[in-house]
């Protein structure tokens, strides 16, 4: 299975669009947000600055890329043209498919968090305690793991040309609606009231608790924990099915 | 023989898609060391019987044993080498990364750079994968079915996409593989190939076995000779059609064409009608007809 991840990643590492938009893309993005604001004004109804709050922010959209992207769209072709079967004839075990390309995006997710908080505490000057970045890391990259669950579980239900535009508006409805791309503050009530329970909402919540050196509120590690459970029942009540018929 | 002793057992194996019955109570026993032919018109249940004995599908009555275990302890175990018919590959990376894969993963692994010659891909191995040409692609495939010493190899249509020449090279290195003491079994849609290749042909249809045999105890079974001439004056076709032995006939004009079961009884028979034969020609059926003959027998009996 080792080989199957180290392939994945070669394969993963190849593709340049992809790295781009996974690594470099989200870093561009938080210097066009926070590049004009000023290193003072507090995001409204947060304590936190609009680049410090950004940072979170486009860090978790770059992770939520990663994982989601690259993984629903090569699994629903791989499962169609057949090497999801061709595989099943050799000694790896079934899950062995789904956790080597989990595995290989969440390498890719890594370095795209890393360089978004890089650019932003040297060009921004976002200045945090030693342990934040250790835990804003870990967070935001453990946190990936629901929404790498999610891709697993759109290329499984999703086949064909429907797999692209279900992902891309799964993708961009969960960043624009959860706020990873502006503060959900700036929304108008009723769309706040929505947002609040998405799960990329409560994702860059988790990281902006960290940011304020309090305690997560309890209410989004259950939108998380619900989410991951909810995806990756999906994604393996979908791959049984799909194993079943193939 | 003993059912542990078979490679591949089946036990009144059925298996249906809504209505259709697309394998239907097939029982059927492959030995060690034989080259087998799986034959059948599209649609025949040949991909579906794959499928089964590679345990992709469940049956829905009956058992698939491939060694005694099941298909998949069978293929943990490395015992099974497989090329699908459209298997898919891994796209974005090398022929020579994704053959080391399958060394990788193969229990009784061969060297990546042996399977890579072996299958005559080594030229190509730093080519892309999803930029092969279609016959390039399936030796890839043949490569992956062939990373290890597997006792059994299964190929579904395995020259698809091949020109005359790479198709007689990869025969050549398919017969290697039997030589070497393999079961091989191949579903095929050229019939020369199972004619010349396949020391046992099963031919399938409407997933039932209609024959299993040498090859030319199929061409028997169909009516083995075919015996055509032209008749001078009127053809009395009644006459023709109640010759002994015949098995088949086709009156067109003053050409007759019969298959026949025993040709030189046929013949003898023809003389004695007092019919003078011109141009009389005897020749053995080939296989090809031979099939046609025997699903277009089966079709007519389900009609």
């Amino acid at each position: 299975m080792n080989s199957l991840i180290k392939l994945e990643l070669t394969r993963a590492l190849r593709n340049r669009k992809f790295l781009f938009f996974s690594v470099i893309y989200p870093s561009v993005l938080f210097l066009i947000i926070a590049g004009n604001a000023d290193s003072t004004t507090k995001v409204p109804g947060s304590d936190l600055t609009l680049p410090t709050y950004m940072m979170v922010s486009m860090a978790s959209f770059g992770a939520l890329t990663a994982v989601l992207m690259g993984n629903s769209e090569r699994i629903a072709k791989e499962r169609e043209g057949g090497w999801v079967r061709q595989l099943r004839l050799t000694t790896l075990p079934g899950r062995g498919y789904v956790l080597a390309k989990t595995a290989s995006a969440a390498v890719v997710s890594l370095p795209s968090i890393v360089i978004v908080f890089a650019v932003a505490a040297a060009v921004k000057d976002v200045r945090l305690a030693a342990w934040q970045w250790l835990a804003l890391t870990g967070a935001i990259w453990a946190g990936s793991l629901v929404f790498a669950a999610l891709g697993v579980a759109l290329g499984y239900l999703a086949s064909g040309d429907a797999v692209r535009p279900i992902t891309m508006i799964t993708y961009f409805g969960l960043s624009m609606l959860g706020g990873l791309w502006m503060p959900t503050t700036t929304f108008p009530g009723w769309l706040q009231d929505i947002a609040k329970w998405l799960p990329t909402h409560a994702y860059a919540a988790l990281g902006q608790a960290i940011e304020q050196s309090r305690a997560p509120h309890v209410q989004d590690l259950a939108v998380l924990a619900v989410s991951f459970v909810l995806f990756a029942g999906g994604a393996a009540w979908l791959y049984r099915k799909d194993t079943l018929k193939a | 023989m003993t059912t542990t002793a078979s490679v591949v057992a089946f036990d009144q194996v059925s298996k249906a898609y809504d209505a259709v019955r697309a394998v239907d109570g097939l029982s059927l026993d492959l030995r060690p060391g034989e080259t087998v032919a799986l034959l059948g018109p599209n649609g025949a249940g040949k991909s579906t019987t794959l499928d089964l004995l590679l345990g992709l599908k469940n049956p829905d009555s009956g058992t698939v044993r491939l060694f005694g275990t099941s298909p998949r302890d069978a293929i943990v175990a490395g015992r099974v080498g497989a090329m699908l018919q459209s298997g898919g590959l891994m796209d974005e990376v090398t022929v020579a990364e994704l053959v080391r894969l399958a060394c990788d993963l193969h229990p009784k692994s061969y060297r990546p750079s042996e399977v890579l010659s072996r299958a005559g891909i080594a030229q190509i191995a730093d080519r892309k994968v999803n930029k092969l040409s279609g016959g390039q692609a399936q030796r890839v495939r043949f490569a992956l079915a062939t990373a290890g010493d597997s006792d059994l190899i299964i190929l579904d249509e395995p020259t698809t996409g091949m020109d005359v020449t790479t198709r007689q090279a990869f025969w050549a290195t398919m017969r290697e593989q039997a030589d070497q003491g393999r079961t091989v079994l191949f579903a095929t849609h050229y019939l020369e190939e199972a004619d010349a290749i396949a020391d046992r042909v099963l031919v399938l249809h409407r997933g039932r076995l209609l024959a299993d045999g040498t090859a030319a105890e199929i061409k028997a079974k169909a009516g083995a000779r075919r015996v055509s001439f032209d008749v001078e004056g009127t053809v009395d076709e009644p006459a023709l059609r109640a010759l002994p032995f015949l098995t088949g006939i086709d009156i067109s004009g003053r050409t007759v064409r019969i298959q026949s079961s025993d040709a030189d009884a046929t013949v003898h028979a023809l003389y004695g009608l007092g019919v003078y034969p011109r141009n009389l020609e005897v020749a053995g059926l080939g296989l090809e007809q031979a099939f046609v003959a025997i699903t277009t027998a089966e079709e007519a009996k389900s009609k």
